[in-house]
């Protein structure tokens, strides 16, 4: 039993911090967040050059064979600054699927994502709001040429994406499918998030699909869908921790500062005591990410199990502590210019993002 | 990083295990599951067959007497009682004043104490709160004046002590005394141990919500204390105060037992088919497991040589939260049949109401545990320690 981080770990956590620190500072982020692609396309090649996007991707692939613990950490970081760069939709979903898929051609794409040439987005979801990934309504029809028809929604980080791998039903067998974004037949919706982020949603029409465009069929295809969504959900939820750290840092620092009735705010132990609650739940989520976290790395059963308890619980909390950080504040809270409010439009966003917390509740209880 | 303990600590739970299958006294375990109270010979003969086993020094090193064990070792130890069901160790002895004892006391003092407390001859209790003394302990005022008769030096004591737990079994009592009155309020306590036989010494109970009595008040008038029974200097009391309390805060938070309670209550709640309920228990669940890999965390921060600090203030948060967070499920539960009151003095009759079992003791225990989130430094002064040491306010 060893629940701390190796010196290689911890290593990679100060040269994260250390970039952090340095180059994402939150009045610069506000300049990204009105462009077209909505992040730094520069911050993005130094992360390729940082080698971050190689990470998580085996060795044969090109990459690093970081795993789940990694991830936690690299995202416990970008939350804390609230990081735009879509390293999600791009590395850990869609990069999850092509690593472990037995696509013939996935080096290609993969060594693309690596090197930051070209991005692609994950395209499963559908209509309903359960966060169903099975009953696929994208249909792909015919035997020898196919095509394509049907709508994905809330494609993640979908404007910048060079490609999609959109999952279909294919004679109700599940079929992944990677499709470029110049594809005829294929029209493209793009939205604004809650939180700057960007999704698109994606209508296709009787759009011609290829055999050597079938990146996983069947078992495998569902298989790939539930342990990427799972992994992408470990991700967001230790980003939620490290989100959760910078609210009840800024707010004790905020509150030390700010000064009624002739004294710092922070003297008042009502103050005190809800600070006090801000970091206990930031705590505790800390733990349930490392619970997950480790049973990903080591494989475990319980996995899911715990990424469920692990998410539920985040977007119980997340919204705790940032409506807290918030009513802290006071006024400034809600103003746009301060980042607390940002950090709770964050929480809110991770909250719905592959599951809410009741979603997850129930899912851990029936597991 | 990794989650499983290695495979001689799992061969160690497997001892612990052996022991609380075999060694367990039957007739403590049958009056345990069954709700029933503990006399004070049930729980002598439960720390007995610790001492018999040579565990009941499991917190205390070799050298003492105690088992030297890792702080996993520890970990596991408590937690396998815990989910047993065992009833929980009297920590007045062997997790407070022994190690007051073995880290500040003379040789003297530790070969005529340590023993009684390693065997479960003696039975401690703690002399810390007063009426007008609560959270602000250094405020206390029970008087200790030393003079010098027939050739001796002695202490005597005047004042109260109250919260006393089992003052009515104990042979002993360990109190924080003032001696001196003149300076800082915390430099003039001093830490004595003090003999229940002893004259002018008298021990009312006080009677809780949930109708027991576990608590007591505890007089003292002209107590004659001899002055060899001064543990350490005379003022250095709140060092030796403080020290034991950083000793206790370790496996508070009581994981094992709330598992054990919370897979009762899950079987409970999938029985009755009461969603709401079930929702309830799996949000507990959930905070169960963050609890756990909380302490799991300051115990690998221990392992690796660190010190945990004032984090483990969450323990005692959360931990004691859960603890009443379950009673209050199990009072939801038994529904209607919360209200016929089992308490130590039955039901007013001389058959029990024919509700579940489960429903006979739930709000006798959901009264008893008030106490958990006020004891021990109330969760308000825990969030005080966090606030000044952690957040830095």
């Amino acid at each position: 039993m060893n629940l701390n981080f190796s010196d290689e770990q911890n290593l990679l956590r100060e040269q994260i911090q250390k970039f952090c620190n340095s180059d994402y500072d939150f009045y610069d982020r506000e300049d990204f967040i009105n462009t077209e692609a909505g992040f730094d396309p520069e911050k993005w090649k130094l992360f390729a050059e940082q080698g971050w996007l190689a990470m998580p991707f085996s060795s044969e692939s090109g990459g690093f064979d970081f795993g789940p613990i990694e991830l936690s950490i690299l995202f416990e970081e970008f939350g804390k600054f609230l990081v735009l760069e879509p390293y999600l939709s791009n590395v850990v979903l869609s990069g999850y699927i092509l690593d472990n898929s037995s696509f013939d051609k996935k080096n290609d794409f993969i060594a693309k994502l690596i090197s930051g040439e070209e991005q692609i987005s994950l395209a499963y979801m559908e209509q309903n709001r359960n966060y169903d990934f099975k009953n696929i309504t994208c249909l792909l029809e015919g035997t020898d040429s196919l095509s394509l028809n049907g709508t994905k929604n809330l494609v993640l980080n979908g404007s910048n994406a060079d490609h999609y791998l959109v999952t279909t039903n294919h004679n109700d067998v599940t079929k992944i499918v990677l499709v470029s974004k110049d594809t005829n037949g294929l029209s493209i919706n793009n939205f604004k998030t809650v939180d700057d982020r960007r999704i698109s949603q994606l209508n296709f029409e009787n759009v011609e699909i290829n055999a050597d465009q079938i990146v996983a069929i069947g078992d495998e295809a569902e298989q790939l869908i539930k342990d990427a969504i799972n992994y992408g959900t470990l991700c967001v939820s230790a980003e939620a921790v490290g989100c959760m750290e910078s609210c009840y840092l800024k707010t004790v620092e905020y509150t030390k500062s700010r000064e009624q009735f002739g004294q710092p705010i922070s003297n008042f132990q009502v103050l005190q005591h809800k600070m006090v609650d801000m970091f206990i739940e930031a705590e505790l989520c800390k733990s349930l990410l490392y619970k997950s976290m480790i049973d990903m790395h080591e494989k475990n059963d319980s996995k899911y199990r715990s990424v469920s308890a692990l998410k539920s619980q985040v977007g119980l909390s997340g919204k705790k502590v940032g409506e807290d950080a918030v009513q802290l504040h006071g006024g400034m809270g809600v103003s746009e210019e301060m980042s607390i409010g940002h950090y709770l439009k964050r929480f809110i966003s991770i909250d719905s993002q592959f599951g809410n917390s009741h979603f997850h509740l129930k899912k851990f209880n029936n597991s | 990083m990794e989650l499983s303990f290695s495979s001689k600590d799992l061969e160690f739970r497997d001892e612990v295990r052996d022991f609380l299958a075999n060694e367990y006294p039957k007739h403590v375990k049958e009056k345990t599951e069954n709700g029933e109270p503990l006399t004070r010979e049930d729980i002598v003969d439960w720390h007995k067959s610790l001492s018999a086993k040579g565990w009941m020094g499991f917190n205390w090193p070799v050298e003492y007497g105690g088992t030297g064990w890792t702080p996993a070792q520890i970990y596991i130890f408590q937690n396998e009682l815990g989910l047993a069901g065992c009833p929980p160790l009297i920590p007045f002895g062997v997790s407070m004043v022994g190690p007051v004892i073995y880290t500040f006391g003379n040789q003297e003092q530790k070969d005529r104490f340590l023993p009684d407390i390693l065997n479960f001859d003696t039975w401690w209790c703690q002399g810390y709160s007063e009426p007008g003394s609560g959270s602000d302990l250094a405020s206390l005022k029970t008087k200790a004046e030393l003079v010098h008769e027939d050739g001796k030096d002695y202490y005597v004591i005047n004042g109260s002590k109250t919260w006393t737990t089992l003052a009515q079994n104990a042979d002993w009592i360990f109190c924080l005394v003032r001696t001196d009155s003149s300076g800082k309020k915390q430099e003039g306590i001093s830490f004595l141990l003090i003999d229940m036989k002893s004259p002018g010494i008298e021990v009312k109970p006080i009677i809780t919500i949930d109708g027991d009595h576990e608590v007591n008040s505890v007089f003292f008038t002209d107590v004659k204390v001899p002055a060899e029974n001064l543990i350490g200097e005379e003022g250095k009391g709140w060092t030796y105060a403080k020290f034991l309390l950083a000793h206790e805060r370790f496996g508070i938070a009581g994981v094992g037992a709330s598992k054990r309670q919370l897979e009762r209550l899950k079987e409970i709640s999938k029985d009755l088919g009461d969603d709401d309920l079930i929702a309830k228990v799996s949000q507990l669940e959930i905070d169960i497991m963050a609890l756990e890999f909380t302490e799991l965390r300051l115990l690998s921060a221990l392992e690796g040589g660190g010190n945990p600090g004032a984090e483990s203030s969450i323990l005692k948060i959360k931990g004691t939260e859960i603890q009443q967070r379950l009673t209050e499920l199990y009072v939801e539960a038994a529904g209607e049949f919360a209200i016929p009151y089992g308490g130590p003095d039955g039901y007013g009759s001389n058959v029990k109401p024919n509700g579940p079992d489960y429903t006979n003791d739930a709000l006798s225990k959901y009264l008893n545990m008030r106490k958990v989130t006020i004891y021990g430094g109330s969760n308000e002064i825990q969030k005080n320690i966090i606030s000044k040491f952690v957040l830095g306010v």
